[in-house]
C-alpha cells in the first residue's frame, strides 16, 4: 500500500478524519501523518507499535476522561517552536520532531521515559567529549563573569574589561565550534 | 552465476562461525542512534536538510584515514541491490524507502555499516560474528567518537543522546545476539523463557528484527531500555542472559542425545535428505531442515559439512539473493525452485571439498 497523500512512500499510518460527511479513513506514510493537521491512530491496526502504547498509556483512554482531559490540556497543546510538533500529536505518532521537542516538553518527558524505559528517566551512559568540552568552557565563562563583577565592585575597571573580553571570547568559540547552533 | 562466485560475492564478514559459542552464537550486533543540533528529524526534516546531513555525515568518514570506507547512496542502487543490502542485514528496511535520502557508509569487510538518514540522521551498526559483545561494542563507539569530535551531537545532560523514538533515547545503543535455539525450540521451552526475558528489560524477536517471527530456531536477544543504564551495564546484562541461554541449550541438546538418539538422528537425516535433494524448497521448510542440519553438525551426527552453512544460507535463501543468484526476477513458485537449486549447489560444493581433503589425507 502506497501513502495517499504523497504517493511515493509506503503507508504505515490509518487515519481517520472527521469530515462533513462523517468519518474518512487515509493510508498514509508516517512523514505524511506528521505534516497532517489533525489526525489519529487506529488503535486495532498494528500489533503493538510504540505509537500505541503511548496513547494508551497517555491519553484520554481514561475512566474518567473529562476529568483527565481538563490535567491533560495545557500539554496536549504544547506546541515545538522548532518543528511545530504537539505534545498531543507527539504521543499519536510516538516520535520526536527534533531535538528542541525534548526541551519544549521536558517536564513532562520523565513520566513518559519512565513507562518506556523500566521506571528510568536519567541518562547514566556514555557523554560525548565535545559536550564535555563545552560544560567546561560554560563554567569557565560563568566564573569569569563573576570574576568580573568582583573586580567592578572593587573599582578594578582595567581588570573587569579584561575579563569580559576573555569571557566573550570563549562564548564565541563555544558559539562556532558546534555546540548550539541555530535551529532553524 | 557459478555457486563459487556467488559465494565468494555474498559472505559477508559476520556469516563466519567464529569463536567458542559460535554453535549458538551467531553473530553480535550493536547499533548505536544519533542526531546532528540544528536539523529536525528525518520525520520531519526537508530534502535540503537531508542532503546536508548525508554531505556532513559522510564526509566526516571518507575523509578519515581509519579504515577504506566505502558510501553508496540508496537512490542510486537499483530496487534488487537494495533487497540484497537488507537481507544482509547491512541496512535496514527503513532506509531503503523511497524518497527519503538514505545513504550508507561500509567499512571494506562490512562490519561497520553506518546509516544516514535512517530514522534517526545516524545509526552507526556493527555486526561482528558469534559472541563478541565487547570487541562490537568498542568497534562502534570508536566510530562514534570519530563522528561526534568533527559534528554537533544532539545530547542533553539528563537525558543523554536525542532520538526521533523515546524508546531508544539515552544511550541510543541496542545490542543484540543472533542465537540459534533448536533443542530449547523442540522442547518447548522457548516459549517459557521469552516471556522471562521480557520482564528483564531484554526483547526476544525473529531473526529478521522488528515483528518477524522465529524462523528456523533462530531468535535475536536485544535490551529493550537504553536508559538509566550505562552501554557497559547493558552488555554485561546481555552477556549473563546469553551465557544462561547457552547453557540451557546445551543442557537440553545433552537430554536429547541421552533420551531420543534415534529419533533425533532420523529428524537431522531426513533433513539432510531434503535440502541435498529436493527440488522445490519453500522458506520455512528450508530454515527447518536448516536448523536440523546445523544441530547435526554441532553434535558430531553429520562432519562432513560445514557450521557455516546454516548462517549462510539463511540470509541466501531470502528473495533478493536468490534473484541474484538466478540473475533474474522470481515470481514464488521459481523462488521455491531456485532456493532449492542453491541448497543443492551449496552442498555439492561441500561434499566435493570434503572429499577432495579426504583424498589428499590418504
Amino acid at each position: 500500500m502506497i501513502c495517499e497523500n504523497c504517493k511515493e512512500r509506503p503507508a504505515s499510518v490509518i487515519v481517520t478524519q472527521e469530515t462533513v460527511d462523517g468519518k474518512k479513513e487515509r493510508q498514509l506514510c508516517e512523514k505524511c501523518a506528521f505534516n497532517m493537521q489533525t489526525f489519529q491512530f487506529d488503535p486495532n491496526q498494528e500489533p503493538l507499535s510504540i505509537q500505541q502504547f503511548l496513547s494508551h498509556w497517555f491519553s484520554g483512554i481514561d475512566p474518567s476522561p473529562a476529568q483527565q482531559q481538563a490535567r491533560e490540556e495545557p500539554f496536549q497543546t504544547l506546541e515545538c517552536p522548532s518543528c511545530g510538533l504537539t505534545f498531543a500529536k507527539f504521543l499519536d505518532i510516538g516520535k520526536f520532531g527534533c531535538a528542541s521537542c525534548y526541551d519544549t516538553f521536558h517536564e513532562r518527558l520523565p513520566h513518559v521515559l519512565r513507562k518506556l524505559h523500566n521506571g528510568h528517566s536519567l541518562h547514566t551512559g556514555k557523554i560525548p567529549v565535545s559536550f564535555n568540552e563545552l560544560f567546561a568552557v560554560k563554567k569557565k565563562v560563568e566564573e569569569l563573569r563573576l570574576k568580573m563583577q568582583e573586580a567592578v565592585a572593587d573599582e578594578r575597571f582595567e581588570e573587569a574589561a579584561t575579563l569580559r573580553d576573555e569571557a566573550n571570547a570563549l562564548k564565541e568559540s563555544y558559539a562556532n565550534g558546534g555546540g548550539e547552533r541555530n535551529v532553524d | 552465476m557459478s555457486i563459487e562466485k556467488f559465494m565468494r560475492d555474498a559472505v559477508t564478514g559476520w556469516m563466519v562461525p567464529y569463536g567458542e559459542q559460535s554453535d549458538i552464537v551467531m553473530s553480535t550486533r550493536i547499533r548505536l542512534a544519533r542526531n546532528l543540533t540544528g536539523y529536525h528529524f528525518p520525520i520531519a526534516f526537508t530534502e535540503k536538510d537531508a542532503m546536508a546531513v548525508d554531505q556532513i555525515v559522510s564526509s566526516v568518514l571518507l575523509d578519515s584515514d581509519d579504515c577504506r570506507y566505502t558510501y553508496t547512496k540508496m537512490s542510486d542502487l537499483p530496487l534488487l541491490s537494495r533487497q540484497v543490502m537488507v537481507e544482509k542485514h547491512l541496512v535496514s528496511p527503513q532506509l531503503i524507502a523511497p524518497n527519503r535520502h538514505g545513504a550508507v557508509i561500509l567499512s571494506a569487510d562490512e562490519t561497520v555499516s553506518v546509516m544516514v538518514n535512517e530514522e534517526d540522521h545516524i545509526r552507526i551498526q556493527c555486526i561482528y560474528p558469534g559472541l563478541q559483545l565487547e570487541e562490537a561494542y568498542k568497534r562502534a563507539d570508536h566510530v562514534d567518537d570519530a563522528l561526534e569530535s568533527n559534528l554537533p551531537y544532539a545530547f542533553d545532560e539528563d537525558f543523554g543522546y536525542l532520538t526521533s523514538c523515546p524508546s531508544n533515547t539515552g544511550t541510543g545503543m541496542r545490542a543484540s545476539v543472533m542465537m540459534h535455539l533448536p533443542a530449547l525450540a523442540m522442547t518447548k521451552q522457548i516459549d517459557r523463557i521469552i516471556p522471562a526475558i521480557s520482564r528483564l528489560g531484554m526483547v526476544v524477536r525473529g531473526s529478521y528484527g522488528e515483528g518477524s517471527e522465529a524462523s528456523g530456531n533462530v531468535f535475536q536477544i536485544s535490551n529493550q531500555t537504553t536508559l538509566g543504564k550505562t552501554e557497559k551495564e547493558i552488555l554485561i546484562d546481555l552477556g549473563n542472559i546469553t551465557a544462561r541461554l547457552i547453557a540451557h541449550e546445551r543442557k537440553s541438546r545433552e537430554m536429547l542425545v541421552a533420551k531420543s538418539k534415534i529419533v533425533l538422528e532420523n529428524r537431522i537425516y531426513r533433513s539432510l535428505g531434503t535440502i541435498a535433494y529436493a527440488r522445490i524448497l519453500p522458506t520455512s521448510e528450508a530454515a527447518r531442515c536448516l536448523s536440523d542440519v546445523r544441530l547435526g553438525i554441532d553434535l558430531e551426527i553429520i562432519n562432513d559439512i560445514e557450521m557455516s552453512i546454516l548462517n549462510e544460507l539463511m540470509i541466501f535463501m531470502q528473495p533478493g539473493f536468490l534473484q541474484q543468484f538466478a540473475d533474474a526476477e522470481l515470481t514464488q513458485e521459481e523462488r521455491d525452485i531456485f532456493r532449492a537449486k542453491l541448497f543443492r549447489e551449496r552442498l555439492e560444493v561441500e561434499l566435493k571439498n570434503s572429499s577432495t581433503k579426504h583424498g589428499k589425507d590418504e
